[in-house]
């Protein structure tokens, strides 16, 4: 083997591993931390949750009623609401981004957003 | 040598730079531009997504659809087609097309199930509190009065007249969700949108594939931890229905949890041996009415009618915590729980 084709070799891996690596980071990137908070498909709120403070803060419905979000440690919930049913409370935690937290009464949704994500 | 192993490094450096393009590319494009709607209709968060150019013609034309069917269907809207056949005290009730249809439909898979899937369970379903939240545990003697009710043969249908027996009454409940997102596809079509998903409360149903052509990915939700995905599917063109006892369930003062999903034969919670089912198929209407079949009837009984119809997938979830998919699907199926998965033998 002549150190020409040793070379190539080396680089072929090389190009492989960075490719790899790439490929890693690219899939990371696509599990966003942003978030959107969309009352009536208006979109109230985006949130990148890296970068957001821990807080708690309310959203009216024009309707009547709230819901109080809260941001800690980078997750997001709805802590506390006068919907009847309570179901966006018990939802807990946005986890999935196939499972939004929805509130039905209020027609409140948080869910992951793809855009604002910085490519 | 030398050359052989430069052009290997190059078809390998040309195979990762197409895998990393064609995915910007795909989101370039102009007509692969998304528009997504919520809508709040028949007590479920719906999410409609669809591509190109008519996309936001064809999510305004659905969500209106959307809102007409939940009027026709609606058990407790009292202009409704089902609110006017369940106080007709045993008069004939002339329904639209779209309630006939379903109607027709839940008779015909009720008679493919062994009358797993019964319409006329509403009243017991009511006992329960189902309906409204407030749950009790109904005592033997109303329960087994309102069973006597409980027969959907006896739902009498000629085109589009509809008679009950007197003090029984029907609910949807279990096919509209289906019906609606068939029809949504339609609306779809009709403005000539060919790739578009919809999710009626965790049900997906997809026109087409991708604008990119690669297959949707459908999460499942694990029936043991309803707040995260069990498995992904991937789909194109498909109705994805799942019918599972966390839906909608409540703890009684001794600890039993009771869950909303009735078995015709005694009135109580179907408890066969299965917590989650979810049904693929061409028809989203056909899927949601299996969906509740099949969790009735439990693991044999669905193993059964994959054996008499192998046009469906399923995916059945066991109450000893395994996980359980059709061959169809086999290449689709990626399973992201701790569960085991394995293939139905149908020998």
């Amino acid at each position: 083997m002549t150190k020409g084709v040793k070379l190539l070799i080396g680089i072929v891996v090389l190009i492989f591993s960075v490719a790899v690596v790439f490929a890693v980071m690219g899939l990371k990137k696509s599990e966003s931390t942003w978030v959107e908070i969309v009352q009536n498909n208006k979109v109230i709120y985006k949130l990148d949750l890296s970068e957001e403070k821990d807080r708690t803060f309310r959203i009216e419905y024009p309707d009547g009623g709230w819901n109080d979000v809260q941001i800690r440690d980078g997750h997001i919930c709805i802590s506390d609401a006068d919907c009847p049913d309570h179901t966006c409370i018990k939802t807990g935690e946005l986890r999935s981004e196939n499972i939004p937290i929805v509130c039905l009464p209020h027609k409140l949704v948080i869910r992951f957003s793809d855009e604002g994500a910085g490519k | 040598m030398l050359k052989k192993v430069l052009a290997v490094t190059l078809f390998l450096s040309g195979l990762m730079f197409s895998g990393g393009c064609s995915e910007e590319k795909a989101v370039s494009e102009a007509d692969m531009s998304s528009s997504s709607r919520d809508v709040f209709a028949m007590d479920t968060f719906m999410n409609m997504k669809a591509y190109g150019s008519n996309a936001d013609i064809a999510l305004s034309e659905a969500e209106e659809r959307i809102l007409q069917l939940e009027e026709e269907l609606s058990v407790t809207s009292e202009t409704s087609d089902i609110w006017a056949v369940d106080h007709s005290s045993g008069a004939a009730v002339d329904v639209s097309e779209d309630t006939a249809l379903i109607i027709n439909k839940a008779i015909e898979m009720g008679n493919k199930t062994n009358s797993a899937l019964d319409i006329t369970l509403y009243p017991v379903l009511k006992e329960w509190g189902f309906t409204t939240g407030d749950y009790k545990v109904p005592d033997d003697n109303t329960l087994s009065s309102l069973l006597k009710k409980v027969d959907y043969s006896k739902v009498h249908i000629a085109e589009n007249t509809v008679t009950l027996p007197k003090e029984t009454e029907i609910d949807l409940g279990a096919l509209a969700k289906g019906y609606t997102s068939d029809e949504i596809m339609k609306t779809m079509e009709d403005n000539g949108v060919s790739s578009a998903i919809v999710s009626l409360g965790g049900n997906v149903q997809a026109l087409g594939s991708k604008p990119d052509g690669s297959n949707w990915k459908v999460a499942v939700r694990d029936p043991f931890a309803p707040d995260t995905d069990m498995c992904i599917i991937e789909i194109a063109d498909k109705a994805v229905i799942t019918s599972g006892n966390y839906e909608r369930y409540f703890t009684a003062e001794d600890g039993t949890v009771y869950w909303h999903i009735l078995d015709p034969e005694d009135g109580y919670p179907a408890d066969n041996g299965l917590v989650s089912v979810t049904v693929i198929g061409d028809c989203g209407l056909d899927c949601d009415a299996l969906s509740t079949a099949l969790f009735v009837e439990g693991y044999d009984g669905a193993v059964d009618f994959l054996r008499s119809d192998p046009s469906f997938d399923l995916i059945l979830v066991t109450d000893d915590r395994k996980i359980y998919y059709s061959s169809g699907i086999a290449d689709c199926f990626t399973n992201i729980s701790s569960m085991e998965a394995e293939v139905i033998s149908l020998d």
